[in-house]
């Protein structure tokens, strides 16, 4: 009889055990689309619009409300959120998501970097020796991340295990699927981009279009007339496309499209706000429409 | 064998194929997936790196390809390039700055944050702030604005500890012509899984080492619970945790300043904050601090005490606190928070001065010609201030031989005293670039209350009579950013909205006020250049105004560590 009682208790566990969902906080839309993919049924915080600069942002109240209760937090990390995610976690006397613990992700420490170990020099600007860490615009490195990130959902929650891996399979899936068409469409010998920041790297990188400048002289800092005068003499006769973000000033991207006769498109970082795994390869898309138009 | 554990075996027996099957197959299933996913990922891995081999290749044939051009185009062009290209990674072609990339970046565990990596130094960083500062009050403007008349505190509180030879002015007072404010260290760190921890070291322009901060913080409480202890600046209001280089404008604001001193509530103790799980933000906090303060819940020295008969300093800590913030969520890109603070410091102490005309023909005794014409003076002192009333204590001086003596009296109070705060604070988050668009409010009201007793005077039937200090100040601002880079601000403070004594003597004194305008260039994130233009209108004693405007340039620079944006 006693056994039996013993028994009523982990029955009941195994009944109740499906019962909450995970609550998950992710710094841009990038990483929101990322988790809404490999775990949709997640109650999902996105704490940045595709319009802001997340490297600007500052810590709020509603965001260290948001982490208070969060369970996983998903980041793009490598600093990119250095200015406010620290103190927000912090703030939110969480202690399951801070570094270090299983409910912190950051997708930049799961995937190989570009621009590692760069000088640690202010005068080059806003500078992360730490590397580059916009490595959400490449989606052969998201599909990594978003194997790693069901990884991840598996030790927050076993019981669901195949589900997060299926699904992150699925999405690796469709990035192999739509890389080898966004391949053709850029071409043999593709144009050059400029672009505002040097954010755009990880996706030129993968689809071998060259850099070929950026409008910043150094990141973090408005470029001088100086600067697009050498843009405009090293450039002109060669082919490309500018791209800035929406909080970038477009003024300097038109003036040098317009001195090279190229065109500067606006285009954000990241996909639109709720965005899953299929509306973010929607926004490589654009990307990719952009540099190949 | 009785039938029952039997039973009970058998229930278990048939419970167990209901309840285990179904795992086992999902293990199964799980263990398949896993092994697929994993498989994938080593695919996609080698993939990517073949690719990034790839295009590497394929980019530096293409810049071999360039160069060559460029080279029988222009050699000397292209040697220039290959210059920029080393000096300026950030400029160079992708392919360039590639550099090897680790297969596993800088060895980071998958749960960790990757950063540049201290290599177990704490975070380091020095900011200066200096400035140069004109005013037309003959450059005592900005010690004017930090001693607006109050019928108790205030009043040159700065000074307090250190002794300069330029009367007491300690840092942080800018005279006419070039100031070095302070360079600030700031160093923190992880200590282990269990605290934060940090230390702020200000030094002044005449090399005064001050310790601003030096606290730690729990990171693992449950519950959203969080200690701090250490020295460390209160969470009373909103402002008062902030370094000066934090504020938008050069100089504090009147309440804060007068009020509470140019440090705020910066004292030694414990804080405890608990943030609970609310559909809302709401954090409620409470602090034990010893009491070391300025002006609110000041001590005096052990001289003095004895001969004011004010008591000894009590045992800390002294000075509580609770506060309580509140946010409500009003979008991705605004953020509204409301808060209220209160504290009590349990002992208080100063002593007044005041004149009496005396005649000198008559003889010693306490004959006053005008029964309340004694001018409140600067009163209230600071803890240990001593050298500062020496010679004030009991001596009379002659004006110019009329026969008429101004003889000064000494009152000693004591009591305790207390603060209520109410805060605001909108933002909003532009779009714009390098700030552009971004808008910020903020309003604090403070409210003092020193509830005393006469402990000694000069008049013995005084003695025991209750006086009651009210004083209170508000300030409201607001920044907004108009261009890239550029942000404008105007401000409006004031103090002694109420400025009164009631108790033993009634009497009530008007209030000081400024209006302040000011323009910040942010040039990057780490420097900052501003101007600051104030029309002060300050109330110096108790019928005497003081009108002058007063102007700063100052510059700000943050070297080393990324600084936080905290809200």
């Amino acid at each position: 009889m006693r056994r039996l009682l013993l028994l009523i208790p982990i029955l009941l566990g195994l009944a109740a055990a499906p019962a909450a969902a995970l609550e998950v906080v992710a710094t841009s839309p990038s990483m929101g689309a990322l988790v809404r993919t490999v775990a949709p049924d997640a109650k999902l915080t996105v704490l940045a619009g595709p319009d802001r600069d997340l490297h600007r942002l500052q810590a709020k109240p509603s965001m260290i409300r948001a982490l208070r209760s969060a369970d996983l937090v998903v980041a793009i990390g490598a600093e990119l959120e250095i200015g406010w995610l620290p103190p927000a976690i912090a703030s939110a006397a969480n202690r399951s998501i801070q570094p270090g613990q299983p409910g912190y992700f950051e997708a930049a420490a799961q995937v190989p970097l570009l621009d590692v170990g760069g000088p640690a020099d202010r005068a080059l600007g806003d500078v992360h020796p730490v590397g580059n860490p916009h490595v959400d615009l490449d989606p052969v490195r998201m599909a990594t991340i978003a194997a790693t990130l069901a990884e991840r959902f598996v030790r927050l929650d076993p019981g669901d295990a195949s589900r997060y891996q299926s699904n992150a399979a699925a999405f690796g899936a469709q990035v192999d699927e739509r890389m080898a068409v966004w391949q053709r469409r850029v071409g043999e010998a593709p144009r050059g981009v400029v672009p505002y920041h040097r954010d755009a790297i990880y996706l030129l990188e993968r689809l071998g279009v060259p850099l070929l400048g950026t409008i910043e002289a150094v990141p973090g800092v408005p470029p001088s007339g100086r600067h697009l005068q050498e843009l405009v003499s090293q450039l002109s006769g060669r082919e490309g496309v500018i791209i800035y973000a929406p909080y970038h000033s477009p003024k300097a991207p038109r003036r040098l499209a317009e001195r090279l006769g190229w065109s500067a498109v606006e285009l954000p970082l990241e996909p639109p706000l709720g965005s899953d795994g299929g509306g973010y390869l929607e926004h490589i898309g654009r990307w990719v429409e952009a540099i190949a138009e | 064998m009785s039938p029952i554990p039997s039973r009970g075996a058998l229930c278990a027996a048939l419970a167990l194929p209901l309840a285990l099957p179904a795992s086992l197959w999902a293990a199964d299933d799980t263990d398949l997936t896993a092994l697929r996913a994993e498989l994938q990922q080593m695919k996609r891995q080698y993939e990517t790196r073949i690719d990034e081999l790839e295009a590497r290749l394929a980019a530096a044939e293409r810049d071999a390809a360039q160069a060559a051009r460029r080279s029988e185009a222009a050699a000397q062009r292209a040697e220039q390039a290959a210059v920029r290209a080393e000096s300026q990674p950030m400029t160079a072609p992708s392919a360039a700055a590639t550099a090897a990339a680790p297969a596993k970046p800088s060895g980071a565990g998958a749960f960790d944050a990757l950063t540049s990596g201290t290599a177990f130094n704490p975070q380091i960083s020095v900011i200066l702030d200096g400035n140069y500062y004109q005013d037309d009050a003959g450059g005592e403007g900005a010690a004017l604005v930090g001693e607006a008349f109050q019928p108790s505190g205030g009043g040159h509180s700065h000074g307090d500890g250190h002794s300069h030879g330029d009367g007491g002015h300690a840092h942080a007072v800018a005279t006419n012509g070039f100031n070095f404010r302070e360079a600030e260290l700031a160093f923190s760190a992880t200590v282990d899984p269990y605290f934060d921890a940090a230390t702020y070291i200000s030094i002044d322009g005449d090399g005064n080492v001050e310790l601003e901060e030096a606290y730690f913080e729990t990171r693992s409480l449950p519950q959203g619970l969080r200690v701090k202890g250490g020295r460390f600046l209160s969470d009373f209001g909103y402002i008062n945790k902030q370094h000066p280089h934090q504020w938008d404008f050069v100089d504090q604001n009147l309440p804060y300043l007068n009020l509470l001193g140019f440090h705020g509530l910066q004292d030694t103790g414990l804080q405890l904050t608990w943030l609970p799980e609310l559909p809302v933000y709401t954090l409620f906090g409470v602090e034990a601090l010893q009491g070391d303060q300025e002006i609110f819940g000041a001590t005096l020295g052990d001289e003095e005490q004895e001969h004011l008969n004010l008591g000894e300093t009590e045992d800390g800590p002294r000075l509580w606190t609770g506060f309580a913030k509140f946010a409500p969520d009003i979008g991705r890109n605004q953020a509204l928070q409301f808060g209220i603070s209160y504290a009590h410091n349990t002992q208080h102490q100063e002593v007044q001065t005041h004149s009496h005309a005396v005649a000198h023909d008559e003889e010693h005794g306490h004959e006053h010609e005008h029964e309340h014409e004694h001018e409140h003076e600067e009163e209230a002192h600071g803890h240990e201030d001593e050298h500062a009333h020496e010679e004030e204590h009991g001596h009379g001086h002659d004006h110019g031989g009329d026969g008429i003596t101004e003889e000064l009296h000494e009152t000693g109070l004591a009591g305790d005293a207390e603060l209520w705060g109410l805060d605001v604070v909108y933002k909003y988050d532009g779009a714009g670039a390098y700030g552009q668009g971004n808008f910020k409010f903020q309003a604090e009201y403070l409210r003092a209350i020193k509830d005393l007793s006469v402990r000694s005077s000069a008049h013995p039937e005084q003695i025991g009579s209750r006086r009651k200090f009210t004083t209170d100040g508000l300030y409201a601002q607001a920044n907004y950013g108009f261009a890239p880079k550029w942000k404008a601000g105007l401000r409006y403070d004031v103090l002694g909205l109420t400025n009164e004594v009631s108790g033993g003597r009634d009497e009530d004194f008007g209030s000081s006020d400024r209006w302040t305008l000011d323009l910040t260039w942010n040039l990057s994130e780490f420097s900052q250049l501003r101007a600051q233009y104030a029309y002060n209108d300050i109330l110096v004693s108790a019928d005497e105004r003081e009108r002058f405007n007063a102007f700063y340039l100052q510059f700000l620079m943050s070297l080393g560590s990324h600084g936080a944006h905290e809200f």
